[in-house]
Order: structure tokens, then sequence, then C-alpha cells
């Protein structure tokens, strides 16, 4: 009898040891705990996590609402992470995700903003089906970084970004800068990211009619070899492979030691974004960084204009996990970024992200997105394509051009591959 | 107490396992039968209709030739690896159960790779081929040297050095304790009787040891076939998504690509292809376990 009842103890305390693990965290998501409600963010831009961790607690001494922000996983992509949230039935109330996130969650998820204040403040708001549903955090833009001072140093002259804007005279600056001893004036990333989500789709967007080109890419007909743009683009991008310091392990290269070389002035000129400001301002970095289109010898205007928009976006769930008190604290929460003073430090100081209202002041902003805010605020934008299938980046980008990028593939192999690629890819609806 | 009634063994069934069964019918079962059911839809992964479409994931399965040749890739792999593991894991169980100075000392620090995560010694490991094998080559042979990460064939061969020296410590662990388990006596019967050292290692310790060999190939080759964290943090399928082994390739089908009903049944496959491969080779090896 003894050992009966030592086994039962002791399967007592095995299951209960089992039970423990399931069962911690149902009590933290409730609105009950007195003072004010509590609403959960979940935060995809990474970077600045910590950022919105200082935020919340001052944010919550403020108001007297609790807000929890979640970290997005980096190893997996953010629809994925919102949708387990709602296949649980526990969804953020606020979600950042990517623009097309919010097209493909806004119909089942997405609560109508429409009438919030800030919305006529905007033009880089989603709409999807008459509901405006995604509030965008912040304007992002790629293209050309440069360190002024690296340049001066060599050329003797004040860099202007103008100057090069054709094909032709970048090259010449890169001749020059390599004749005063900087041997490999550039840098490319080697991330499929990079070269297929941010490079390569250039192709794409700088074209007359983006949604006319993806189509007939999609229907086998476009003959992409003998394409304008893409020649164009390509063209570019085999002059800054040929100065690439990385050259040689180009599919190698590493993206902090990249941004370091470029902070440094060791490099002058890096394909990115005004992001790449927060791997930049790790380093020691000279005062004089910008960013300029992809010089291009093109007649369509495109080598003026740096490519971007709106970038990462806030839905507030509609569902009914979301109580109504949650919903205006989410709502309220929206209102303080664009029209409290706080809020809007904390997005152009704290963050350091280039804010998509026109009320909101951003002259504290980093070199890099002064240079966006700049090229935005003169209608200089050319609109990020929304609607490449989903995997375009990695075909593209890991399996052609990084090919490319290692010089291991000609460029009709690229448009052959590339053209091959879009006749099987699944079409993104809209 | 009348033993051999049939109430009496579900209540001792239920007394000591039930429990358990719960669980394990609560994170296993159900999942396993609710994600076959997501293979016949044509479900995004994020929206809350799932369009059931029959077979139809199989069959785009079976005709995504990204996976068959990621799959190929995984059998080489694992065929490398897993041998390599072994023999390696065999070798320093051997030298470590055989009374050097220190071998207390020598068996944590080979084990010590298994205790950290895939992710983390990925990311370490990163690092060692492409900045100091490359500056150590570079030294050698002057001029710009390609790291090994960046060539298609070596970038395997960089998955392969990391899995062993992650998963040979623990298969180690293994055979240390087969060889303790062959008696002293056999030993030394076989000693007086002119054995010499390799010979009784080959004729008496692995006979003995089968139950060890069974057990780290199995682990190995199911490790093997399902490895993701490597595979993630130190390629992540570069160069040219040449070494996205078959685990990560469903991942991406799955999550990335936003085809989950494919990425499902892709993953269901894979799920067939390692039970048969480790089933066989269990069956194989319990027939020839030797009693002592």
């Amino acid at each position: 009898m003894k050992k009966r009842l030592l086994s039962l103890v002791m399967i007592a305390a095995m299951s209960a040891s089992l039970v423990a693990c399931g069962g911690s965290d149902g009590a933290s998501d409730g609105s009950s705990n007195g003072s004010g409600v509590s609403i959960t963010i979940l935060n995809s831009k990474t970077e600045i996590q910590t950022q919105f961790e200082e935020m919340a607690e001052e944010y919550e001494k403020a108001t007297g609402v609790h807000v929890e922000v979640y970290n997005a996983d980096t190893d997996t992509t953010v629809a994925s992470q919102v949708a387990t949230k709602y296949a649980s039935n526990d969804p953020y109330t606020i979600n950042m995700v990517d623009a097309k996130d919010v097209y493909s969650l806004a119909d089942d998820y997405a609560y109508d903003l429409s009438n919030e204040d800030w919305a006529s403040h905007t033009t880089a708001a989603i709409t999807v089906n008459g509901k405006l549903a995604g509030f965008p955090v912040c304007v992002e833009a790629r293209g050309i970084l440069y360190n002024a001072d690296a340049i001066k140093n060599i050329t003797g002259k004040d860099f202007d970004p103008a100057s090069v804007s054709t094909l032709d005279d970048f090259t010449a600056l890169l001749e020059e800068l390599k004749a005063g001893g900087m041997e490999a004036p550039v840098g490319l990333l080697s991330e499929y990211w990079s070269l297929g989500g941010h490079y390569f789709s250039q192709v794409y967007e700088e074209q007359p009619d983006p949604d006319a080109f993806v189509n007939s890419l999609l229907a086998g007909e476009e003959d992409l070899a003998s394409n304008a743009k893409f020649n164009e683009l390509m063209d570019s991008f085999d002059t800054l492979v040929k100065y690439n310091y990385a050259r040689g392990s180009a599919s190698n290269a590493d993206r902090e030691e990249t941004s370091m070389k470029l902070a440094e002035g060791d490099i002058a000129f890096m394909f990115g974004g005004n992001w790449d400001w927060s791997v930049i301002n790790q380093y020691d970095y000279t005062e004089n960084l910008g960013m300029m289109p992809v010089p291009q010898n093109t007649t369509d205007g495109s080598n003026e204009k740096l490519v971007g928009g709106g970038s990462k976006f806030f839905f507030v769930d509609n569902s009914d996990s979301t109580t109504d008190e949650q919903r205006q604290a989410a709502l309220d929460f929206l209102n303080w970024l664009v029209f409290d003073a706080e809020g809007n430090s904390f997005l152009t100081e704290d963050c350091a992200l280039v804010p998509a209202f026109d009320n909101i002041d951003s002259s504290a902003l980093d070199p890099l997105s002064l240079s966006v805010k700049k090229y935005a605020d003169e209608g200089k934008l050319i609109p990020n394509y929304n609607y490449l299938p989903d995997d375009q980046m990695t075909v593209v980008g890991q399996e052609i051009m990084q090919k490319y990028l290692d010089e291991a593939m000609t460029r009709d192999e690229v448009a052959k591959a590339v053209v091959d690629y879009f006749k099987t890819a699944t079409p993104i609806e809209h | 107490m009348k033993t051999n009634t049939i109430s009496y063994k579900i209540k001792q069934y239920l007394l000591f396992a039930g429990v358990s069964t719960v669980i394990f019918t609560c994170v296993v079962i159900i999942p396993f039968i609710y994600g076959l059911y997501l293979t016949m839809t044509s479900w995004d992964g994020v929206s809350r209709s799932k369009p059931f479409v029959g077979i139809d994931n199989y069959i785009s399965a079976f005709s995504d030739s990204g996976y068959w040749v990621s799959l190929g890739r995984t059998f080489i792999y694992s065929a490398i690896a897993v041998v390599l593991v072994n023999a390696v894991a065999f070798i320093i169980a051997y030298m470590v159960t055989s009374g050097i100075k220190g071998q207390n000392f020598f068996r944590a620090g080979f084990f010590i790779p298994n205790l950290l995560g895939g992710i983390v010694l990925g990311y370490v490991w990163k690092f060692v081929f492409n900045k100091a094998f490359v500056e150590l080559a570079g030294a050698i042979a002057s001029g710009n040297v390609k790291s090994l990460l960046a060539t298609e064939n070596g970038a395997i061969a960089a998955l392969i050095i990391v899995s062993v020296w992650q998963y040979a410590g623990y298969m180690m662990l293994i055979y240390v304790a087969g060889f303790m388990s062959v008696s002293e006596d056999v030993i030394e019967a076989a000693k007086i009787d002119g054995c010499t050292g390799t010979q009784s290692i080959i004729h008496i310790s692995i006979p003995l040891m089968t139950a060890s060999f069974v057990q780290c190939l199995f682990l190995t080759i199911t490790r093997c076939f399902m490895v993701y964290d490597v595979n993630l943090s130190l390629t992540n399928g570069d160069p040219y998504g040449s070494s996205a082994l078959a685990a990560m390739h469903v991942y991406n089908q799955a999550f990335v690509n936003k085809n989950y009903g494919t990425g499902q049944a892709e993953a269901l496959i894979l799920f067939v292809i390692c039970a048969i491969v480790g089933g066989i080779q269990v069956y194989v090896g319990k027939k020839g376990e030797v009693q002592a």
C-alpha cells in the first residue's frame, strides 16, 4: 500500500510539472487590472525594439495604458506570426506588418481607420476595399548611399550627387577615386532581400506601368532581355559589381563589414536604404553621408528619384478578442504618435524614422533619412510595387542575382531565368 | 486482487500513463491529424478560409523540382554526416575510455558543442568560416580567398563539418556507455588467448556494442534528415540557394511562399521517408545484436 501511495505521489508530481508548463501565460493579457487597459503591439522593425520598450514605459506613466511590445521573430515572416496569434484567438491589438501583408490580412482582421484625424495628414496609408487599414509607420527608400567625406578626401571637391546621375559620370568618378587610392569604392550586400527585393525589383518598379509589366511577365509574354529598364539597371549593376570591394567572394560579403567600410570612408558608395543607418551608426561614421538615386544612362528621369514610400504599417485588430476599450486605446496610441510632441519625437528622434505625416517636424533625423525626406518632399519617390509573387525575392534574389553578383551567370541567362521563373510563379490577387 | 482482468489493466494503464497519453494526444496526435487535413487545403497560412482541394498539394509537391533537388541534397548531406559523426564519435569514445590522463576533462570538452543551440553555433561557425579561415588562408596563399561558404559544394561541406562537430560529442557519450558495458572479463580472456588491441575491438567490443550503434545511427539519421537550425544560421541557402536542405525548402514553401498546403504535404513526404529509413535501420540493427 505504501508503495502504491508513493507511486501516486510521483505521478501527481510529474503531471503537475507538465501542466505547469502550459498554463503560465494565460493571466497576463487581461484588461481588468484596475487602473487602465492593456494593449499589445507586434513590432516587426526589430532594430527599434529597445526604443519601443522604453516608450511603452513612458506611455504608461503618461496615460495609464499598459503597452506590451513584442519583438517579431526575424527568422520567420511577420504574416505567419500574426496568423499564429489569430489561430490561437490571441491576436495583438496593433500589428506592425509589411505593405503586402496589409493587403492579404485587411479583409479578415483589420479595423477601419477612415474616421481617424491623422488620415488627412498622410498620403502613404493603405486602403483595402474601401477600408483604411494600414497606418504608415514610416517612409523608407532605396538608392545608393554615399560617403561625401571619403569622396572629397580624394577629389578635393564637395560631392554633388546630382553630378553623377548618369552611369557615365558615375563611372568617371569611380575611376577618379580608384586613381586616387581607393581601390574598390563600392559595397554591395549579398543578402537575397537586398538583391531581389531591393535592387532587381527596381526593374519592375521603374517601368512606365509596373502592373502591366509584371502581368505580362506572368503571362510569359515579356521579352525581358531587350527591355530598356532591365538593361539600364543591369548596366549600373555591372559597374557596381566591377568596383565592389568584395569582388571575388561577392556572394559572401558581410553586411556589417560593408556598412562599417562605408561609415568609415573605406568605400564611398553602397547600395541600400535609409534603414542601413541603424547599422552604420554603430561605427565611427564620418559626418557627410547621404543617399542618391541609382545612376543610370537613361532619359526617363528615374535616375533622379529614389524608390520607396510608406514602409511598415500598423493595423488594428477588429476581432472579438480585442475589447472596445482596448481598441480605443489602440486608436489613441496612433493619434499620440501623430499629434503629440512626445509621440513625434519617439518616431523621429528615438527611432530615427522618416515620418509619413506632413505635420511632423523631422529636422532631427539622421543624414540618410534627411536625404529620403528631401526626395519625398520634392515628390521624387518611385512607389514600391507590392504585388510581386511571394517567392520573387528568394528565387530572383538568391538563386539568380546572387549568382550574377558572383559573376557566375551572364545577363542573358539572368533574363531567361527570370522569365522562366515568372511563368510558374503564383500571381498575387489584387 | 485479480491482475489479469481487462478493467484492471486499463486502470493500471491510466494510473501510470493516463496523463502522458492525454498530453501526447493533445500535442502530437491531434496536430498531426490536423496537419494531414491541412495538406488537402490550399490555405495560405494566414487567411480564415481553408478551401478544400483534395490531393492537389501532393501533385504539386511531386512536381516541385526544387523540393526533390533539396531532398537529394539532404540524402547526400545525411549519408556523409552520419558516417563521419559515428566514426569520429566512436574514435573519441575509444580514446576517452582507454584510460588516458584527464579523460573526464576530454569527455566534457567533446560534449560541450552539443549544449549550444544550433542557431548560435551556426552564427559562430559562420564567423569562423568567413573571417578566421579566410584570413588564415589569405595569409598562406595571399590574395582574395573565397570562403568555403561562398562555394556551392563548400557550403554543404561546411554544414557537414559543423554537424559532425556538434553531434559527435553526444554520440560519443552513447559509445562510451557501450564501451563501459563490455565486461572486463571478456576482454581479459581475449587478451590471454593472444588477441591484439585492434582485434579485440573489432571482434569483441564492436559486436557487443551493437545496441549503441543502432541508437547512434538512428539518432544521427533522423537529426540529419530534419536539420534546419544550423542550415538557417550557417548558410540560409547561400550561395544561390544551393545549400537549402529539405526542411528549409519545406519551411520556405509553407511560410515564405505562402503555399501552406504544399509545404505541409512536402513535410509529410519528408516524414514518411525519414520514418522508413529510420525503421529499416533499427530493424536491421536489432537483428544483428549479440547477447553476451
